[in-house]
């Protein structure tokens, strides 16, 4: 039996002033995933995280977390699992790192002791006797993930987690990221704009935009869709699609090439024999492939950024 | 509980204590100053006197303590952005009423302080006589749920709000509003003229003699009603508060 998503919403949607910013979402995420939640900016990858953090009511649409129906009265119960960092980091700029956490330990009920690991885990523990106000931005953003990860969590939230982060902080995050599930058995959720990023953290996908879940599946399923194709160049193309067809193949037209699936070497020079006996005049023969870029784009439209 | 000790831990080294009592003291300077080398019918009359000048000023500099207060309290939390971290560890209601608490507790210190204070200046200056318990415990009791009604409303501005010069600027205004209703009338229905309400004591100033006479006010239905409303004000806005912050999205 498939062991129960952590995360599992049911067309959530949000109006925020007549203007859907999340539509009928249907996200699921299975236990001991990093989940990479990918959108371009204003997608709606915020707001539907504060919803599943009961941070923003849902307009409609319902929520369930470890298999149990998230409603008002449950919320806190049922988050006491969960660590967050959504956005930036939230933090008491006259208190010190390791007086942050004792709030954050305090109220999640969780053992003093896990203020120190945290702190080695996010490497803060020679600062924890700072003021948090004298951190830089990437000392607040590992204090954050230090507070979502007091009390050891199931299930971990994480909204744009490298926001502001230098390139070896950027480095450092994805690498912490990638051994929470093997590490400490916590499921991840982490949302971000850039491919790259989750490509190499995620393990599960879901990509959304204009407020749509426009694709949910593995990320090796992801790189699966990356086609590969063969485009002929050729100075007789009806002639070439007739005896492609005649072949049983499917041909695209994209100017001056045709397109048609990628075949094996004996088939290609078999076709390539054909075409030069039928008089046919072959200017360019080449494999194509459709990059994770490209299927990001297609899904999430050209204009977006990545 | 736990969520109201952290609410004081929360306020360390933002020194709301120090900026609550520095406003004070500028009350107790003004209380010295204005009350020194009393004549022979002030010594007579001090312990009721004091119980009409408390509460006047208490309502001119009250609506812009409490709105400081409030702010001090609430803006540790924008500044940070944790309430989006804290309300999915606490229902946002627990929130509110954790720093409503706090703030109330401070205001009941503080006015246990002044209490204390003008109490002992009356000594200081030689007041015939002792304080009247009943009176001046009926008066602070007024004063205290008098301003929590002011402090839940700027509280309510100042978690609402991420700018603080909304509610600074509204307890400002508060100040205005109860100072000129004091030229108009004896009491009033709007929160920021709970402190006249409240005041127990009125006086008749007799310009010949230059003479106050101070005496216990027997209250009208109208000035009971207003009395009244002080609670009621209380309670309106703690309900109020506790709701829109509930409801506000993150």
């Amino acid at each position: 039996m498939a062991a129960k998503n952590l995360i599992e919403t049911h067309n959530l949607t949000k109006v925020y002033s007549k203007v859907r910013c999340v539509n009928s979402l249907n996200m699921k995420v299975p236990p001991g995933a990093v989940y990479g939640f990918l959108g371009p900016n204003g997608a709606g990858k915020s707001t539907t995280l504060k919803m599943i953090l009961g941070l923003a009511r849902p307009t409609e649409g319902t929520i369930t977390l470890f298999g149990t129906p998230m409603n008002e009265k449950n919320r806190i119960r049922l988050l006491t699992d969960t660590g967050s960092l959504i956005e930036s980091p939230s933090y008491y700029g006259h208190l010190s790192g390791e007086e942050n956490l004792h709030i954050i330990q305090t109220l999640k009920g969780c053992s003093p002791k896990d203020i120190d690991e945290v702190l080695k885990i996010v490497r803060l523990s020679d600062a924890k006797k700072k003021l948090v106000g004298h951190y830089s931005l990437g000392m607040k953003q590992r204090l954050g993930l230090a507070a979502a990860l007091l009390g050891f969590p199931k299930l971990l939230i994480l909204d744009e987690p490298t926001n502001g982060l230098d390139p070896a902080g950027i480095q450092e995050m994805r690498e912490l990221i990638c051994t929470l599930p093997s590490q400490y058995g916590i499921t991840v959720v982490v949302s971000s704009h850039l491919l790259s990023e989750i490509d190499q953290m995620a393990d599960y996908v879901g990509i959304i935009r204009k407020g749509e879940l426009v694709y949910q599946d593995t990320l090796a399923s992801l790189h699966a869709h990356a086609k590969q194709q063969i485009a002929l160049r050729t100075g007789q193309p009806a002639t070439a699609i007739s005896l492609l067809h005649q072949d049983g193949i499917e041909v695209e037209q994209e100017e001056d090439y045709l397109l048609f699936p990628l075949m094996d070497d004996a088939y290609i020079g078999h076709l390539c024999k054909r075409l030069v006996e039928q008089n046919v005049t072959l200017y360019r023969i080449e494999k194509r492939e459709k990059s994770l870029e490209d299927i990001f784009l297609s899904l999430t439209g050209k204009e977006s950024s990545l | 509980m736990k969520t109201l000790q952290l609410e004081f831990y929360k306020i360390k080294r933002r020194k709301i204590w120090l900026t609550v009592f520095a406003m004070l003291a500028v009350q107790m300077l003004w209380g010295m100053w204005a009350l020194r080398n009393p004549k022979d019918w002030e010594l007579e009359c001090g312990w009721t006197a004091l119980l009409y000048m408390v509460p006047i000023v208490d309502g001119v500099m009250m609506p812009s303590i409490m709105s400081v207060l409030a702010s001090r309290l609430a803006d540790i939390e924008h500044k940070g952005n944790t309430y989006k971290q804290l309300e999915t560890l606490r229902s946002a209601g627990s929130l509110y009423h954790a720093k409503a608490l706090c703030g109330s507790i401070i205001i009941a210190v503080m006015f246990v302080v002044q209490s204390a204070f003008f109490i002992t200046l009356g000594y200081y200056l030689g007041y015939m006589g002792h304080p009247d318990v009943k009176y001046y415990l009926l008066s602070y009791v007024l004063k205290l749920v008098s301003n929590l009604s002011l402090f839940l409303l700027q509280l309510l501005l100042s978690m609402l709000f991420a700018n603080q010069m909304i509610p600074l600027v509204a307890g400002l205004g508060g100040s205005m509003v109860a100072l000129l209703l004091m030229f108009v009338s004896r009491y009033s229905f709007l929160p920021w003229g709970g402190n006249l309400s409240a005041a127990l004591v009125w006086m008749d100033w007799d310009e010949a003699t230059r003479i106050c006479t101070y005496y216990y006010r027997d209250y009208s239905p109208a000035e009971m009603a207003a009395v009244a409303c002080i609670f009621v004000w209380a309670i309106v806005f703690y309900v109020a508060g506790r709701i829109l912050f509930a409801r506000k999205n993150i």
